[in-house]
């Protein structure tokens, strides 16, 4: 029994220790227990890390499939400008060709434009030399140009100032040189009236023709002056009834006429365009020279007449008179210059002067026919009112 | 000499043109008493009563005045201009004288009031007709206003 108790002492230290062991072991267990429930939740963190990585990569995997289509797609792309720069790329190899061909073509071409060109190099250095004569020419032209301009510049002042001098000049003639004719004119008279008692026959002649000259000299003056007056009225051009005014100048002009009265035949006289005053003055003077120079015929015979010529129409006076001799035509229009003597026919030889100055201030003409002792036509033109109408 | 009951101012600076105007007036029987002065400023002075002629009655008016137009120191068309604007005198017809129809000045004078106007022609026939058509209008047919 002791054995056996020593036994069962052993066998119980024995399980003491199996039991001490066992707490270690337990112990031992319980802190592995404690470090697997660490691990493990570890395990969890990195299980939910690894899920969230996961999702990346198919996040990702999704974005790679489609940029994959998309280099698909653009490989495709790639595939077709390929095929288009090869299409170009022969066609610019063709192009190249023409181009060389042409450029073979273009060198002849140039030679031949090389040559031209020097030709025309040639040719302009000719035309330069021509060009500075002309430019020169043309200087020149341009100076004398304006030398004229300056003169006719110079030469209307010039004219101008003539013609005020002239106007009035022919105003001071008119007042200072009638003033001594008047007082030799009215003291003869004086001497008649006055003092007849004292005078025989011949110093009355004498005195006779003082007054006569005198009062011709006046005449002359104021005829003198109506002319140079015409140059400077202004012409106011309206329509006239020619065939009127010529009725009204026929009848004025044989009212006091009682014996040898004249005859008019007048055909037919269409309206003109003029100033109605001067177109007058034009028939007055006429017309009184008609009868004038006709005055030793047995009958007096005027006819007034017109024709139209051109766009003109012509009117004429035609008498019967003593006429003229055509060689001395060109004095007919003269002023102060005439085909007869006083004794023959008074005038102041202004008449036909003045008529000449009205129709060219009307643009027209003015022109006679004549035969020594068988009579006169003279002849005037006015524009035609139809044509200056139109 | 008097100056009183002066019918016609007669204003003209030539002697010989005065000689035979007055001439033309008697001889067309125009009596009535005419003075004649020389230029206007003696035209002007007779009507103003100054000068040669401060003891004139001023309100003794002539009748009819006859101007000549180119006179010394004072022209006919000033003494004209003088008398149509003075309310006194402006109803005094006057007649222009001049030696030329051409004057420039004879459209003034009508337009400053001037009656009538004569050209004095070369031929003294005419002259006188002119006168004394010219006396018997404005001294005997034409009616003053008072």
């Amino acid at each position: 029994m002791v054995i056996a108790n020593q036994e069962l002492v052993f066998q119980n230290k024995e399980k003491e220790n199996r039991a001490a062991e066992l707490v270690i072991a337990n112990q031992e267990l319980v802190f592995q227990n404690k470090e697997k429930e660490n691990r493990a939740a570890e395990l969890v963190i990195a299980n939910e890390e690894l899920v969230f990585q996961n999702k990346e990569k198919e996040n990702r995997a999704a974005e790679l499939v489609i940029a994959n289509e998309e280099l698909v797609f653009q490989n495709k792309e790639k595939e077709n400008r390929a095929a288009e720069l090869v299409i170009a790329n022969e066609e610019l190899v063709f192009q190249n060709t023409e181009k060389e061909k042409r450029a073979a073509e273009l060198v002849i071409a140039n030679e031949e434009l090389v040559f031209h060109n020097t030709e025309k190099e040639k040719r302009a250095a000719e035309l330069i030399i021509a060009n500075r004569e002309l430019k020169q020419a043309e200087d020149d032209i341009r100076k004398l140009n304006d030398d004229l301009e300056n003169k006719v510049i110079e030469r209307t002042a010039q004219l101008e100032s003539v013609n005020k001098e002239l106007e009035s000049f022919s105003y001071s003639v008119s007042h200072d040189l009638r003033a001594p004719i008047r007082a030799i004119n009215g003291y003869t008279r004086i001497l008649l009236e006055d003092h007849a008692i004292d005078l025989d026959e011949d110093s009355e002649k004498v005195l006779q023709s003082i007054i006569h000259n005198s009062k011709k000299m006046g005449q002359l003056i104021d005829d003198l002056l109506a002319f140079s007056k015409l140059g400077r009225k202004q012409v106011t051009l309206s329509d006239i009834n020619i065939a009127a005014l010529v009725h009204v100048v026929k009848e004025d002009m044989i009212f006091d006429v009682h014996e040898n009265v004249p005859q008019f035949v007048i055909n037919v006289l269409p309206p003109a365009k003029g100033d109605q005053s001067l177109i007058k003055q034009v028939w007055i003077n006429l017309i009184s020279n008609a009868i004038k120079y006709s005055k030793n015929k047995p009958t007096i015979n005027i006819e007034i007449g017109a024709y139209e010529k051109e766009n003109q129409v012509v009117y004429y006076v035609k008498d019967e008179g003593a006429g003229f001799d055509m060689q001395y035509y060109d004095k007919l229009f003269g002023v102060f210059q005439r085909l007869h003597s006083q004794q023959e026919f008074e005038g102041t030889g202004i008449g036909l002067a003045i008529v000449q100055k009205i129709v060219h201030r009307h643009n027209g003409a003015v022109w006679a026919e004549s035969n020594l002792n068988e009579g006169s036509t003279f002849y005037f033109s006015l524009p035609n009112i139809k044509t200056v109408q139109k | 000499m008097s100056y009183d009951n002066v019918e016609i101012l007669f204003a003209e600076d030539s002697i010989d043109d005065a000689t035979l105007t007055i001439r033309a007036l008697t001889k067309s029987g125009f009596t009535n008493k005419l003075q004649h002065v020389l230029d206007g400023a003696a035209a002007l002075d007779f009507l103003y009563g100054k000068g040669a002629f401060s003891d004139r009655n001023i309100l003794e008016h002539p009748k009819l005045i006859l101007l000549d137009l180119k006179m010394p120191k004072v022209s006919g068309m000033q003494v004209l201009e003088k008398i149509k604007t003075d309310p006194q005198l402006k109803s005094i017809p006057i007649v222009i004288l001049t030696s030329s129809k051409e004057d420039p000045d004879i459209k003034k004078c009508y337009e400053l009031g001037a009656n009538s106007y004569i050209v004095k022609p070369v031929d003294s026939d005419k002259f006188f007709l002119a006168i004394k058509e010219i006396g018997l209008f404005w001294m005997v047919l034409s009616e003053r206003p008072n």
